[in-house]
């Protein structure tokens, strides 16, 4: 089983469906939709070939592939999974065969979005699975196009606004973290014998603190205006807000979390002491994100937009669990960037469910839904109770975690971030009320029709994964845990280097 | 210089030259004989003469030699830079078939003229003499001035032809009468190995600076660095387009090559002067040219300015010698032949393509833009890879241009530099995605369909795919990039 | 005659030449003050090569090359500059203002 490469499988058949899907005339375009929803399908096949023969208990990379690119550079092909990036891909992978089915919607230009989105989605598993920083970076800013023509060509409003807002905001952040990458390069010359851009040689560089603090904040710069930490958070709802369904739900569940994943992986992994000393700092700022995104959401009369706010306040809950610097923390906020991409997407794919049979997101608009679309309500129910935590389903486990972990090693810090938990709770269910409950005041709204066969077959497993998370979060937090440990003791074990070798004197 | 008269010429090592002379005068000959209906014959003549060029410079590949007296070297900086050449002119050909044949009269002339001045590029690459850089850099410049003003009806074209005249003429004098100085400071050299020892140590340091900066200054006209720019999007708009391709490309790089390998060869003594010049104006180039191609809404001019920022990264690598870390000049003159190589081709693909499009069914205004991608998604597809790619995004080589730069400007330890390029590739990426998003995400003004013609549109399609290849595996063209370092 | 005051000729000669062009509105005469530079250049060149008995005559033969340069240029600047006339009447720089920005 583990002779096949299921993780570089995984990793570029959507690309070469997407190649394949060139060939293919424009106007056959139920054949263009049929061949995503296979290639997506077959990934997703082939990454539970990756869960299958992934070892549980063992902190380091498995099933790593190495191969010389530039080798003049130092520049190799390597890629691997541990238990932080497992079920980033699966995640990934789980999601997108949702994403062609709800982009069944689509009807202009079926071929070029069906390729975007296969593009994507080799993109973001790359990001994920890469062990080299020079591979990191080029998939890191190859998600950026194809995103970026998903948004401005099938976004709604205003989505050229919104697709040059991300373009630019996402690319400023990441040449930061370009520069750390090729300083820390340069500086790795020192400990091992060429230099080399291998994840797993950079790692425990020496660097004195202040050089640790600059790149730090280099690859903060980049990776949070991903997550996005409030104040590099305003591309976000507009960007969410304006993107295509299937556009909304990869940039929720996945594209945020590469902004997360950076942090563990490299914010935390490369600069122990520079993410302990700033600790403090982005708690705050993260404490400040849960409330503000809380805040913000209640006020907001377009569907979407809430769901995009929600997003802000739930990744400040991921990355207090990744920096208050305990075990739980870290499990807590790594689980919760899982449960975040399944309810998250599934609320925007209910949006979009709700979009395609309104095409409005206000929601005035709305109301007694639940009437006409008993099925569609009682979903939306489950994912908006998933969302605020509710014991039983997914939210509750990351969330609660984090919170105990806060409460240990922070004390009353944890009263701020839960009230975060009891605003979500009031704008989600006040907006539950608004647009299902209720009379039905607009005639649009009476005979509107339920979930179809192809919304069934999306919701179904989402459900079920939600449930079975809340129910029984195990089998997911033991293949979290080896790695989270091992980048905990990395953070706390760390001690600043004492040989000052200052900026200049680096490399 | 006596020398050259009594030691004999090795023929080979000059071949390519000598074919491309050939061709040329081939080409003036033969277009006499042409009616006007069949004038156009002279561009695949041209084409052959091109390629048998390459052909002959492929032929020296793996030889090392120097011949007429130690002034012209054939090694692989030199055989890397011809082929450049040639690919460029091919292209530029490619661009100008179309382009004259319907339009204006003069074809041969045209094609002539085309030739010398690549000739003057592959001069470029083996001179080692500073007579023989002053006589390439006319011959690069001279055919230059007549081909901008060849509309001779249109009097933007006459404006251009003016203005690229004078400041190219201008820049000639101040170029000239720097290297006179050389000359005389170090006591009668013209080789440049000669000059360098001669220099090294003779304490004669300001007056070799102000040489060298009178020496830079006129390159910097050459190749359009701020703040010595400003002839040159007037003269791209005015110029036939193709003619606009070739002076952005062949004509800077010609610029580029004749400055990388003074500074290099000559000049490396000295380089704590000069170093901190070539920040300053790698500094402004980029910065100013980025910042003026904001407002642009004309596509030349935009490629225009566009093509001055991207000439602050080549200057970024002049910035970075450093004789006493010899790694370091290395891996800086290593990326800027990387980035020579891919923004040649890069720029040339976005000319082509809004010269493609200019000639039918659109114009040169970037507003006319809109919804290209429903018209002609081939041409809108293929411009976007050269855009993205002179962005400097993936997944086209032009991100492995860019990062090459990054890579040696950190290892030299320029850390400001280094973020003023990183700012810069921000808001480069805001006007290269400006026309992106008009072609994509808005609705077509302009009527009807855009038929690009099949060997333009063949030609664009090779260019993007060697820049996707490149990006997928880019010791293509950094081993060659690393061995032939000066 | 030390070999001063050549140099100051030709850097007088320069300085006249930068002057000239950017003074002169008529191309013809800004045209002729890139000549002086020229000129300038030939004048250190030939200097050079008489004084430095080593040198050689390479600095002669550098001049020789200018020279016909020159020429050249001067063919092609008066065409252009006889064209502009023609398609205007002026040949004045300062009107060479189709293009700004």
């Amino acid at each position: 089983m583990n002779d096949l490469p299921f993780l570089d499988l995984t990793l570029f058949l959507p690309l070469v469906g997407a190649l394949v899907m060139v060939l293919i005339p424009k106007r056959w375009e139920a054949l263009l939709r049929l061949a995503a929803l296979v290639v997506t399908t077959a990934t997703f096949v082939a990454s539970l070939g990756v869960l299958a023969s992934f070892e549980s208990g063992t902190p380091g990379f498995q099933q790593v592939t190495e191969l010389s690119w530039i080798p003049e550079w130092g520049i190799g092909y390597i890629t691997g999974v541990d238990g932080v990036s497992l079920w980033m891909i699966m995640l990934t992978t789980f999601l997108m065969p949702l994403c062609i089915l709800t982009s069944w919607t689509i009807k202009t230009q079926v071929k070029p979005y069906f390729i975007l989105l296969l593009t994507l989605e080799t993109g973001m598993l790359g990001v994920f699975s890469s062990l080299d920083m020079f591979l990191f970076y080029v998939f890191w800013e190859a998600v950026l196009v194809p995103m970026y023509f998903l948004i401005g060509m099938w976004g709604h409003g205003r989505r050229v606004y919104a697709a040059m807002k991300f373009f630019l905001f996402t690319l400023a952040g990441s040449l930061f973290m370009l520069l750390s990458i090729l300083y820390l390069y340069f500086a790795s010359q020192g400990s091992a014998a060429a230099p080399t851009f291998d994840y797993r040689s950079l790692v425990g560089t020496p660097l004195a603190l202040e050089v640790q603090i600059l790149l730090f904040l280099g690859f903060f710069a980049s990776f949070a205006v991903k997550v996005p930490l409030v104040p590099l958070h305003t591309w976000l709802p507009d960007a969410h807000t304006e993107a295509p369904t299937a556009g909304s739900v990869m940039l929720a569940a996945v594209l945020l979390k590469m902004g997360a994943y950076g942090l563990i992986r490299f914010g935390i992994a490369f600069f122990p002491d520079a993410a302990r000393l700033l600790a403090p700092a982005i708690i705050a700022l993260a404490i400040v994100g849960i409330l503000y995104g809380a805040l913000i959401a209640i006020v907001q009369h377009d569907v979407k937009r809430l769901v995009a706010y929600s997003s802000v306040a739930h990744l400040g809950f991921v990355v207090l669990g990744l920096f208050v610097g305990t075990i739980q923390g870290m499990s807590g906020g790594i689980l919760q960037m899982l449960n975040h991409g399944l309810s998250t997407g599934a609320l925007f794919l209910l949006v979009g469910a709700l979009y395609d049979r309104r095409h409005t997101r206000e929601i005035s608009e709305f109301g007694g839904l639940a009437r006409s679309v008993p099925v569609l309500a009682g979903i939306f129910l489950i994912v908006v109770l998933s969302s605020l935590g509710l014991p039983g389903l997914n939210g509750f486990a990351g969330e609660f975690l984090v919170l105990l972990a806060t409460y240990q090693s922070y004390g009353w810090w944890v009263i701020p971030a839960t009230f975060g938990i009891v605003l979500a709770a009031i704008y989600l269910l006040w907006a539950y009320q608004r647009v299902f409950h209720g009379a039905v005041s607009i005639e649009a709204n009476r005979n509107l029709e339920d979930f179809r066969m192809r919304e069934y077959v999306m919701f179904v497993p989402l459900v079920a994964l939600i449930v079975a998370i809340g129910v029984y979060p195990k089998p997911f937090l033991e293949r979290i845990e080896p790695s989270a440990k091992q980048i905990v003791r990395q953070l706390n074990d760390a001690s600043v280097i004492p040989e000052t070798r200052g900026l200049a004197e680096a490399p | 210089m006596q020398g050259a008269l009594t030691s004999p010429v090795d023929w080979h090592a000059i071949a390519p030259e000598l074919v491309l002379t050939a061709f040329a005068c081939l080409v003036l000959v033969v277009d006499l004989f042409l009616a006007e209906r069949a004038k156009w014959l002279a561009m695949p003549l041209s084409a052959i003469g091109v390629l048998a060029t390459g052909a002959a410079t492929l032929s020296l590949v793996g030889s090392e030699r120097t011949t007429l007296s130690g002034s012209y070297e054939i090694d692989a900086f030199a055989l890397l830079l011809k082929g450049l050449f040639c690919v460029i002119g091919f292209i530029v050909l490619a661009i100008s078939f179309d382009y004259f044949r319907s339009g204006i009269r003069y074809q041969g002339e045209y094609y002539f003229l085309l030739l010398c001045s690549l000739l003057g590029g592959l001069v470029m690459s083996s001179a080692r003499d500073l007579v023989t850089i002053f006589i390439a850099i006319e011959l690069i410049s001279v055919p230059g001035f007549i081909m901008t003003g060849l509309r001779k009806g249109d009097p933007k074209s006459n404006e251009a032809s003016l203005k690229f005249f004078l400041f190219g003429v201008l820049s000639t004098a101040v170029m000239l009468y720097g290297m006179s100085l050389i000359y005389g400071l170090s006591g009668g050299a013209t080789r440049l190995d000669r000059i360098r020892e001669a220099i090294d140590g003779s304490g004669n340091e300001p007056l070799v600076m102000l040489s060298v900066f009178f020496v830079v200054v006129g390159f910097g006209f050459k190749i359009s660095a701020v703040p010595f720019h400003f002839w040159a999007p007037d003269t791209y708009e005015g110029a036939p387009s193709p003619v606009a391709a070739f002076l952005s490309t062949a004509s800077k790089i010609g610029g580029f090559v004749g400055l990388l390998v003074l500074m290099f060869k000559a000049f490396p003594e000295v380089a704590d002067i000069w170093r901190p010049v070539f920040a300053v104006l790698a500094t402004l180039t980029m910065t100013v040219g980025n910042l003026i191609a904001l407002k642009q809404r004309h596509i030349i001019r935009l490629l225009a300015y566009s093509g001055i920022a991207q000439s602050g990264y080549i200057l970024v690598a002049l910035a970075l010698i450093d004789p006493s870390s010899p790694g370091v000049s290395r891996q800086a003159l290593e990326s800027a032949l990387v980035y020579i190589a891919i923004y040649a081709v890069m720029d040339l693909g976005a000319f082509a393509a809004a010269v493609a499009y200019a000639r039918r069914g659109g114009t040169y205004f970037i507003d006319d833009y809109a919804g290209l991608w429903q018209r002609s998604p081939v041409l809108a597809t293929l411009l976007t890879g050269f855009l993205l790619s002179l962005a400097g995004a993936p997944p086209m080589a032009g991100a492995w241009a860019k990062l090459f730069v990054f890579l040696a400007t950190i290892n030299a330890q320029v850390y400001w530099l280094a973020v003023v390029m990183g700012v810069n590739a921000v808001i480069a990426a805001w006007y290269y995605l400006a026309v992106v998003k008009r072609m994509f995400f808005e609705a077509p003004e302009l009527e009807g369909p855009v038929e690009v013609p099949y060997f333009l549109r063949a030609v664009m399609g090779v260019a993007a795919l060697a820049l996707l290849v490149v990006f997928i595996y880019p010791p293509v063209i950094t081993e060659l990039a690393e061995r032939s370092i000066l | 005659m030390p070999i001063s005051y050549f140099l100051v000729l030709s850097a007088l000669l320069f300085s006249v030449g930068i002057y000239g062009v950017l003074a002169r509105q008529n191309a013809v005469l800004v045209l002729l003050s890139i000549e002086l530079m020229l000129n300038a250049a030939n004048i250190n060149l030939v200097a050079f090569s008489a004084f430095l008995q080593e040198a050689g005559v390479a600095g002669q033969v550098f001049a020789l090359f200018v020279i016909a340069v020159a020429a050249a240029e001067v063919g092609i600047g008066l065409a252009i500059v006889i064209l502009i006339f023609r398609n205007r009447q002026s040949v004045d720089v300062d009107e060479m203002s189709l293009m700004k920005w």
